[in-house]
Order: C-alpha cells, then sequence, then structure tokens
C-alpha cells in the first residue's frame, strides 16, 4: 500500500458506530420485546423473549471481540478486499440495526441481517490468518 | 509550539522520581543499546483512533443533552455544560501532548498527557458515565463507556512508555560518563607521552 488512505480510520469508525448501536441496544431492549409478544402476554413469556434477545446481543458482543482483535492486532488492518467488505457490513448492520431499535421491528429480525454480517467477517478474519503473507 | 520552559522542567523532575528504577546501581546491560526507539506503537493506535473516535462522541453527547435538556433539575444543567466544555478543552490538549510525546520521545509532554488522563479526563467521565442523576439515556452510556476504555488503555500504555524512557534517558547519561572518561584518560595519555618526550 502507497500512501496512507482513509481505509483504515473509515473501518474503524464503522466498527464502533455498529458497536455502540449493539450497546444501545442491550439497554433499550424493551419496546422491542414488547412488539413481538401477542398483545395480552404474561410475565414468563416476556423473561423468555428478554433472554432470547440477550443471548443473541452476548452472542454479537462475542463476534465483534473476534474482528476487534483481529482488526487491532494489525492481521488484517491494512487488506483493503477485507476492509472494504468490513466497511459495507457494519454499515448496513449499523443502519439495519437502527432501524430496529427506531421502528420496533420483531425479535426475531434481529437474529437474520446483523449475525449474518458478523458469519462473514468471522470467517474473513480467520481465513486471512491461513493466508501466507 | 511547544510547552514552556518551568512547566517542562517540572514535569522531567516528576518524571525522573516517578518512573527511574531506583533499585538499580548502574545501567543493566540486559538493556538496549541506546539508540532504540521507545516510542510505543500500541500507545500511538489508541491516540490516533481515539483522535478519531472524539468528534462522534460529542455530537453524541450534545445531541443527548440538547433531548434532555428540559428535565434536568437546574443545577445539573449548568455542571453538566461545564464538565463537557472542560472536557472537549482538555481532550485536544491532551491528544497533541501524547501525539508530541510518543512519536518524538519527549519525556514532559508525555507526562503533561499521563497527568491530564489520569487525574482529569478520567474522573470527568466516570462522573459522567455513573452519576444517576444525570438520567443518562442508553446511548451515552455505550458511548462513554468506550471513551472511559479507551482513557483506561492509555493511561497503561503511557505509564509503560515513560518507564522505559525514563530508563533509556538514564542509560544515556552513565554511558556520557564513561564517553567523558575515555577521552579524559585520552588527554591524560597525551600528556604523559609529551612528558616522556622531554
Amino acid at each position: 500500500m502507497g500512501r496512507i488512505s482513509g481505509l483504515v480510520p473509515s473501518r474503524f469508525l464503522t466498527l464502533l458506530a455498529h458497536l455502540v448501536v449493539v450497546i444501545t441496544l442491550f439497554w433499550s431492549r424493551d419496546s422491542n420485546i414488547l412488539a413481538c409478544l401477542p398483545l395480552r402476554f404474561t410475565p414468563e413469556e416476556y423473561g423468555k423473549q428478554d433472554t432470547q434477545l440477550v443471548v443473541a446481543l452476548s452472542v454479537t458482543l462475542g463476534l465483534f471481540a473476534v474482528e476487534l482483535a483481529g482488526f487491532l492486532s494489525g492481521v488484517s488492518m491494512f487488506n483493503s478486499t477485507q476492509s472494504l467488505i468490513s466497511i459495507g457490513a457494519h454499515c448496513s448492520a449499523s443502519v439495519a440495526l437502527s432501524f430496529f431499535i427506531f421502528e420496533r421491528w420483531e425479535c426475531t429480525t434481529y437474529c437474520v441481517l446483523p449475525a449474518v454480517t458478523e458469519m462473514a467477517l468471522f470467517v474473513a478474519v480467520f481465513g486471512l490468518k491461513k493466508k501466507p503473507f | 509550539m511547544e510547552l514552556p520552559d518551568p512547566v517542562r522542567q517540572r514535569l522531567g523532575n516528576f518524571s525522573r522520581t516517578v518512573f527511574s528504577d531506583s533499585s538499580r546501581t548502574g545501567p543493566e546491560y540486559s538493556e538496549g543499546p541506546d539508540n532504540e526507539m521507545v516510542s510505543s506503537l500500541a500507545l500511538q493506535m489508541s491516540l490516533y483512533f481515539n483522535t478519531y473516535f472524539f468528534p462522534l462522541w460529542w455530537v453524541s453527547c450534545i445531541m443527548m443533552l440538547y433531548i434532555k435538556y428540559s428535565v434536568l433539575p437546574d443545577y445539573y444543567k449548568f455542571i453538566v455544560i461545564t464538565v463537557i466544555i472542560l472536557i472537549t478543552l482538555i481532550e485536544a490538549i491532551r491528544l497533541y501532548l501524547g501525539y508530541m510525546g510518543n512519536l518524538q520521545e519527549k519525556v514532559p509532554e508525555l507526562a503533561g498527557f499521563w497527568l491530564l488522563s489520569l487525574l482529569l479526563q478520567l474522573p470527568l467521565i466516570l462522573f459522567l458515565l455513573l452519576n444517576e442523576g444525570l438520567i443518562n439515556l442508553p446511548l451515552e452510556k455505550a458511548i462513554h463507556i468506550i471513551f472511559t476504555i479507551f482513557l483506561t488503555f492509555q493511561v497503561v500504555a503511557a505509564f509503560l512508555t515513560l518507564k522505559k524512557m525514563v530508563n533509556q534517558l538514564a542509560v544515556r547519561f552513565h554511558l556520557q560518563d564513561f564517553d567523558r572518561l575515555s577521552a579524559n584518560r585520552g588527554d591524560v595519555g597525551r600528556m604523559r607521552s609529551s612528558i616522556e618526550e622531554i
């Protein structure tokens, strides 16, 4: 890589924005859980949905930790392809999650898009380590 | 732009007392030569990313404050605005000192950066994060947590870097002594040979 492009800071900022939205979701998951319960619900159902969402959020945080470790240790920091994939995926995930919060989508929608993008990045980070330099 | 001289002297004295290894009597030869680089990569990375994170933090903080301004009690309004202004000013100075101190391996600047982070920024940001009466919205909690993580990491990394820097300065100072001694011996040798000639 010749000159220092803006790829590294943009990747970092999108990663961080996605992380901020996920952490925010931890504290404001109330209205989302209410959206996916029927009109009359019992506290057990509420607890069940709550637990599901918390587990999904924790898995997301774990995958985040892997990607951050790969990025900050420099393994995948300067690979342009991976950075572009990462920026695109995290951008779309952040926007989707923000809509999830604002528009109070249903609980199942959470698992689909961000998890898919995270799995793709997870594979990419590990795949990169096996690639000989 | 440099720190004024009296400030540099005080910070230099402070660093020597706090960071040097006083348990050793002389330079150990297991240390690297005195032309080794002591700028810290981890610290520089965290400073670089902190510079990019700070506008994001600032915009989110001001937006959240605007939303909850009318519900805050009067004294908290004044306190929060003062704290945010202070953090902004100190952050600008702190990041500049960190860059100068780390990249140019200057001890007083880095010590100033360490003190500002530990004694001013950390308490202010912990106040914003942990005070219950400030009605922290979830977004604020998230960004304050990330800022606190940055600050903690920088405090630890700067401490280790300062230790290495001060010890390297001490090694360089002792090696200077040897240079002077060998220069003097060279003079004495020349005097003796000229006396023998006579």
